[in-house]
């Protein structure tokens, strides 16, 4: 009984954090929907809402990825090492309060900066918003990362705890041929010990440029240079935005691989792999300074190689890894299953215009244009988010009775179809030079606008449909766990 | 130009990426031993691994050969028209807002206070160059006009709630 209780509160948390996730998602793709309308033309929307609301679509979208993933990462190690339940709860309680000040500062006082709070706009916002809004935002953010922080600092000693080093993590003895490839790690803690060793590092620059924006929003007279500000930022940013896929996609080989009855093994080229994107993670990030040439060339010339190069280890081995555990597999189709194969899809297809765009002379033309949201909105939306319903319809599964119906199954052609609406959209107007980031468009601009924000209906009420199911497996789940026990199944 | 090669190489990639999917969704219906499989399909990816190594070498040469951090026109011995520019919520001054057909333009970009981009569009408005202006820090950005027109500016870095007005023009004459 006791150990029942224990496994069933674990895994209220993660069931917690999901059902917080989706719905925030939903209300990002409201947003969202909201500011394709405003650029398309359709409503008139001031551009300080319009700007409001794109802050918190990008802060929500980021955080409500993150909080998934990191959900299902923990849910998976869980099975391996031995975490702090402790911690896991500060994180959200962290997130949760961090959260109700981004929103207060954001809609009470109007703070505006974008997620990006690129130094110094947080203190020079031309009169639009005060010291308490940029305050609220900033503060909020720093607790949510502090949060996620300390959940990395404890997934990593769990690691170091059960393996002896973060590098016994990644497998570093096998691929040195000092352990054999039979006792490597399994692939769930792979890939937490890359998203520790990345995160730890990201969620330090982030709060480093945090604190920096604080001190200058309280004493303008105390500067720090914009350049080093500018790198920690988007050091923070595109490690901590890229590491969500990483954690969501233990799912993707705990899942197919039970559902296709075959291993996904841990063997060199996997662990090799792991290794290089836990450095290429790292490094970069210098593809979203390609537009500064005070930056030293080598860095920038390093930015699009790495860039490319960051594309490999997902294209050679875990996507090719998925297609080839499903090939003449005899799967039977589920809805956790297809949400995961279609994953990958999406992780692998957003992954080539970022890799376009890394090009120097490509960005020269189209950094800042809605090409980038084009990219990330086909990564995250259909990569990320699809992993974390993936993992959803999973839960369901296995902890209760509950079945989908044709409902699920139309709801998961429509995500498909209309966030490749939303994502080509994004891609169109940047192919015709449109800018992100702008509260209006030219009328040559507004028809992808358009189409985009009539997909993004369509998206929401498709996940909208996931999240029913959801919640139908949450007043299931209530009501039988006390008896049954199934959440313990989960658990193993 | 550029943006249309971009769009198609992105698209012809990622329906390469959607075929192969399908393809092997619609084979997942078909089981058949799992040894086979892997011990076939590796040495595949062997070929697959080596020939996007290759690519990826070969397109990095061939793109990095011209940056736009370097000015063409100072290994031909001609000087170009040096234009200092400075951004602030929300305009630009512009040293100089009037060229010739064929002059050959060095922007020099900075910031008077948050970071803001100079974003250079014709007349068809397509970005045609650009650059990001940063505190205390000086980006440059080279152009040669080609055509004559007036050329659009816009900021294309998010810079509060006047961004997306922060607009100037360039004149380019016969």
């Amino acid at each position: 009984m006791g150990a029942n209780t224990v496994l069933k509160t674990r895994n209220n948390q993660v069931v917690l954090q999901l059902i917080i996730s989706g719905v925030v998602i939903v209300a990002m793709i409201v947003f969202g929907v909201i500011m394709l309308l405003a650029q398309g033309g359709v409503i008139e929307l001031s551009a300080a809402a319009f700007y409001q609301m794109l802050t918190i679509h990008g802060t929500g979208m980021i955080g409500a990825a993150a909080l998934a993933g990191s959900a299902v990462m923990w849910y998976f190690l869980d099975h391996y090492v031995n975490l702090s339940k402790k911690i896991f709860n500060t994180n959200l309680i962290c997130f949760l309060i961090g959260v109700v000040m981004v929103i207060i500062g954001v809609f009470s006082f109007e703070y505006a900066s974008g997620w990006t709070f690129l130094y110094p706009l947080p203190a020079l916002s031309a009169g639009a918003w005060g010291t308490v809004g940029a305050l609220l935002y900033l503060g909020g953010m720093l607790l949510i990362g502090v949060g996620f922080l300390l959940l990395f600092i404890d997934t990593g000693r769990a690691i170091i705890q059960k393996y002896g080093s973060l590098g016994k993590g990644l497998g570093w003895d096998v691929i040195a041929g000092k352990k054999s490839e039979l006792d490597a790690p399994p692939a769930a803690v792979v890939a937490s010990t890359m998203v520790t060793i990345v995160n730890i590092s990201a969620l330090t620059a982030g709060a480093t440029v945090l604190v920096m924006n604080i001190i200058n929003v309280v004493n303008p007279a105390i500067t720090f240079d914009p350049l080093l500000a500018k790198n920690l930022t988007y050091a923070f940013g595109h490690i901590f935005a890229n590491s969500t896929i990483y954690m969501a996609v233990v799912a993707v080989y705990e899942i197919l691989s039970r559902a296709t009855n075959r291993p996904w093994k841990s063997n060199k080229p996997f662990l090799i792999a792991w290794t290089s994107s836990t450095i290429l993670t790292m490094i970069v990030y210098p593809h979203h300074l390609l537009m500064d040439s005070v930056m030293p060339k080598w860095i920038l010339v390093m930015g699009q190689v790495l860039s490319y190069a960051n594309g490999l280890p997902v294209l050679i081995i875990t996507a090719y890894g998925a297609l080839m555990i499903v090939y003449k597999s005899g799967i039977k189709w589920e809805m956790p299953s297809a949400l995961m194969f279609l994953s990958m899809f999406g992780w692998t297809s957003g992954a080539i215009p970022a890799i376009v765009d890394a090009t120097i002379v490509v960005n020269h033309v189209m950094h800042n244009t809605k090409w980038v949201p084009g990219h990330f909105h086909l990564y995250m939306g259909l990569g990320v988010v699809a992993m974390v319903f993936g993992f959803m319809y999973y839960l369901a599964k296995n902890d209760s009775s509950i079945q989908t119906n044709g409902m699920d199954r139309f709801a998961f052609v429509v995500y498909l179809l209309s966030m490749l609406g939303v994502s080509g959209s994004f891609l169109v107007s940047g192919a015709i030079s449109t800018p992100r980031r702008f509260a209006t468009h030219i009328p040559e601009w507004m028809g992808p606008a358009q189409f985009g924000a009539y997909s993004g209906i369509l998206v929401a009420l498709a996940l909208s449909i996931f999240i029913i199911h959801f919640v139908r497996y949450l007043v299931v789940r209530r009501k039988a766990l006390p008896t049954t026990g199934r959440a313990q199944q989960g658990m193993i | 130009m550029i943006q249309f090669i971009a769009w198609v190489v992105s698209l012809f990639c990622m329906l390469a990426i959607a075929f192969v999917f399908v393809f092997v969704a619609l084979k997942s219906g078909q089981r058949e031993n799992y040894e086979p499989i892997v011990k076939k399909w590796y040495k595949v990816r062997k070929v697959y691994g080596i020939s996007l190594v290759v690519l990826i070498a070969i397109v990095s040469v061939y793109t990095l050969r011209n940056l736009p951090y370097n000015q063409p026109v100072y290994g031909k011995g001609i000087e170009p028209i040096v234009v200092g520019v400075e951004a602030f919520q929300f305009g630009f001054d512009i040293s100089q807002r009037e060229f010739n057909v064929g002059d050959s333009v060095e922007f020099d970009v900075t910031t008077a206070d948050v970071t803001h981009g100079f974003g250079i569009y014709d007349e068809d408005m397509n970005l045609i160059a650009q650059t990001q202006a940063m505190p205390e820090y000086t980006n440059t950005v080279y152009i040669t006009f080609t055509k004559p027109g007036t050329y659009q500016i816009l900021c294309l870095e998010y810079c509060g709630l006047a961004h997306h007005i922060m607009v100037d023009q360039l004149v380019v004459k016969e």
